[in-house]
């Protein structure tokens, strides 16, 4: 949904020859904002109609399990037995939690690498997408693939193949005479495997760039040249600016995600987290707390922690926009 | 997605407590009486086991002889791997639908049993004459019988013949074999080799090995009391060894460790044929033998007569238990006992589950084992008179044990811990899991 909307709010912005800001002022100009027509009798049953598998789903799938669990942050709960209150204990054990703060550290390293990494990738190959390849929707499907299969368990496995001691990218560097090792089983390279896989989905990031590139006016470009100006010049001064708003769409949405990313990790290091914990991301540790050591409490506070860490990053995310990225209107 | 199905299990929970709070008060209602005269009501209960597709198929048919014997009875089967099983148990127990018969394990049984979930099995009337009084006792606390032994099993050296035939090493008396004679056999197979065939794949990730290990000297991984029962250097010392071995050329580097070991015994460097020693349950001798195609041969551990006595261990394989809140006690006792005290069931299961831990059972079944189960048999039948004892069962917390195990082993031999450190802090992490 959002997507849609964002894209449309972009499509538009770049629209140069009629700034939607001029639009929306001369339709305002129009129309005073207390003039909108009537509703029609029926029309609010019929929107309560439409919206309620979406109130519903929110209300029973996300509010009430989110409140449960909000609850039961504030108890000792071990699944077998009633939850016992014990107040803020379990948000207070966190902060002498070393596996905890290993687990954040690990996050962390991974959405701070992984996300930009994978956007210039994406970037990058969106560019050379948009000089009108030949075959181009060969392309873009194949290049979008990945991005289908890289959360999948199949893809995870496979990954701890190619990265094995006799996978894939050994064999290719034993071509050069170099001996690998065993990257997804040491623990100063495993991470950079999921690193990896991250980026390698670069698929649907690119397709929205891709989608951008398409709205910014070729005449600006033509001006540009006729000016004299360089093909970098052209992309740091036209492109870049004008594709901020969908960089932003992209960066928040990217970073949201690879805070929860789960599966990679739980496949790749067999459910441990391993090895020594260097695949520990937040989710598996929340996961393996909850259901292995049976501490369901303290998996609760784990969850709205991260609930908080998501948000304040996203709310960085937006403040820091104000001086990078560029409207249009 | 994952968030939300925490949330959702944490809802469901909620809820569910809720529910049975409300239902609290009718619980104690008496079934109708049993015996009254006429057919007996049809009752239904459900039996969770977790296993491969194998097990399913042989649970099934045991399951189908049951119906055949109590007609009235239906059990309903709830089967899952291993992976998924306790977290689907707890979360069904947590939502008061717990299965009536439940199949545990020794690291999670006390967490079941001193919280009320499972019942004391010597009160239902199941049927324990026939089973060796050690095994009853890994299932008993505090003096009541929370699971019943389904077969046991042994931890023991899982050795290629042909591999040490290869190397030019002999096979070692392993009566007499002490640690140091298991470090030096490595690495003398992995030199001879160049290492074409690793001596042995690391023990480390496993803590029964410790528990062996520390038993020999007199110790024990856990306390009759409930704490800790062995000293720090004896654990820096079961590490050392490893060191010993990966330094020695006698396994390989960390990595390659940590790759082998999660693939499981079909994975394993014997499996594979590129290694001769590694440590295994004795059940799982059948699969390494398959994945291998070459006979192997099961040997005791080493030092079982360096020290003070001999550490090794019949191991339940697991536990038959049976829910405290079963609405049907009597016919879910019914079917344990028909699991390990019926012959007919014993045919079907042979050592599926452990060696059958019923002596008579295993007696009569034994000529229908196939090679491995017989040697597996023979094995732990050899063992018999050297065992002193069973471990204590393992405390509340001790399912976390495994874990905590398996990532200081690996800064172990990653060398980022020394073995004196992760000693230090193995006992502080497990103290505070069994806390």
């Amino acid at each position: 949904m959002s997507v849609v909307s964002e894209l449309r709010r972009t499509t538009r912005s770049a629209d140069g020859d009629q700034p939607p800001g001029r639009r929306r002022r001369a339709r305002g100009g129009d129309r005073p904002a207390t003039a909108r027509p009537a509703l029609r009798k029926g029309d609010g049953r019929a929107a309560v109609v439409f919206l309620a598998p979406w109130f519903l789903g929110l209300a029973l799938v996300t509010l009430g399990p989110m409140l449960a669990s909000a609850y039961l942050s504030f108890t000792d709960y071990n699944l077998l037995q009633p939850p016992q209150w014990i107040g803020v204990e379990n948000y207070t054990h966190m902060w002498h939690d070393p596996r905890l703060l290993n687990a954040l550290r690990v996050t962390f390293t991974y959405v701070l690498t992984a996300v930009p990494l994978q956007l210039v990738v994406a970037l990058g190959l969106a560019l050379l997408l948009d000089r009108g390849v030949r075959g181009l929707a060969f392309y873009r499907s194949a290049f979008y693939l990945p991005s289908l299969l890289g959360g999948s368990v199949a893809v995870a496995i496979l990954w701890r193949q190619v990265f094995g001691v006799d996978g894939l990218v050994n064999a290719f560097l034993g071509i050069f005479g170099i001996e690998g090792k065993g990257w997804v089983s040491d623990p100063d390279t495993a991470l950079w495997t999921l690193v990896a896989l991250h980026v390698w989905t670069f698929g649907a990031p690119m397709i929205i760039f891709l989608a951008g590139l398409r709205q910014i006016p070729e005449m600006y470009y033509e001006a540009a040249s006729i000016d004299g100006a360089s093909r970098v010049r052209q992309f740091r001064s036209i492109t870049l600016p004008l594709l901020t708003p969908i960089i932003f769409f992209n960066l928040v949405l990217q970073i949201i995600g690879a805070f929860q990313s789960f599966t990679q990790a739980f496949v790749v290091s067999g459910g441990t987290g391993g090895p020594a914990d260097s695949t520990m991301f937040y989710t598996l540790y929340l996961y393996q707390k909850g259901f292995a050591s049976l501490d369901m409490g303290y998996a609760s506070a784990m969850a709205w922690l991260l609930v908080l860490i998501v948000a304040a990053m996203t709310v960085v995310n937006f403040v820091a926009s104000k001086f990078w990225v560029f409207y249009d209107d | 997605m994952r968030n939300r199905t925490v949330r959702l299990a944490a809802l469901l929970a909620a809820g569910t407590l809720a529910l049975t709070a409300c239902a609290g008060g009718s619980a104690d209602t008496p079934d109708a009486s049993p015996t009254s005269s006429g057919p007996p009501e049809p009752v239904s209960i459900r039996f969770s086991w977790w296993g491969s597709d194998t097990r399913h198929e042989l649970t099934q048919q045991v399951l189908d002889k049951f119906t055949e014997k109590y007609p009235y009875i239906t059990v309903v089967p709830d089967y899952t791997d291993w992976n998924s099983y306790f977290d689907k148990l707890s979360t069904s127990v947590a939502g008061g639908d717990a299965p009536d018969v439940i199949t545990q394990e020794e690291r999670y049984l006390a967490d079941y049993a001193s919280r009320g979930v499972l019942a004391d099995a010597n009160e239902l009337g199941i049927d324990t004459s026939k089973i060796d009084k050690s095994v009853l006792e890994s299932g008993t606390l505090d003096g009541k019988l929370y699971g019943v032994a389904t077969g046991v099993n042994a931890y023991a050296v899982v050795a290629d013949p042909a591999a040490f035939a290869a190397a030019g090493v002999d096979l070692p008396d392993d009566k007499t074999w002490t640690w140091h004679d298991y470090v030096d056999i490595a690495n003398e197979i992995s030199a001879k080799t160049g290492k074409a065939v690793y001596g042995a794949q690391d023990y480390g990730f496993n803590e029964p090995g410790f528990s062996i290990f520390a038993r020999q000297r007199g110790q024990s991984l856990y306390a009759e009391d409930g704490g800790i029962g062995f000293k720090e250097s004896t654990l820096a010392e079961w590490w050392q060894y490893s060191l010993d071995l990966q330094q020695g050329g006698g396994e390989p580097d960390a990595a390659k460790t940590v790759e082998v070991d999660a693939g499981g015994p079909e994975q394993s460097l014997v499996g594979t044929g590129q290694g001769a020693m590694a440590w295994f349950w004795t059940n799982q001798l059948t699969a390494i033998t398959k994945a291998s195609g070459k006979e192997l041969k099961l040997l005791r551990v080493p030092g079982e007569d360096e020290h003070k006595r001999t550490g090794m261990y019949f191991k339940p394989a697991m536990f038959y238990s049976v829910s405290a809140k079963s609405k049907h006690p009597k016919e879910a006792a019914l079917l344990v006992d028909f699991l390990l005290n019926d012959e007919a069931a014993g045919e079907i299961l042979l050592s599926d589950r452990g060696l059958p831990a019923n002596t008579d059972v295993r007696a009569a079944v034994t000529d229908k084992f196939n090679a491995t189960d017989k040697q597996a048999a023979d094995f732990l039948a050899g063992l018999q008179d050297d065992i002193v004892d069973g471990p204590v069962v393992p405390p509340v917390g001790a399912g976390d044990v495994a874990e905590i195990t398996k990532r200081l082993n690996q800064e172990v031999l990653f060398g980022r811990l020394s073995p004196k450190d992760a000693a230090k802090q193995y006992v502080t992490e497990v103290e505070s899991a069994i806390s």
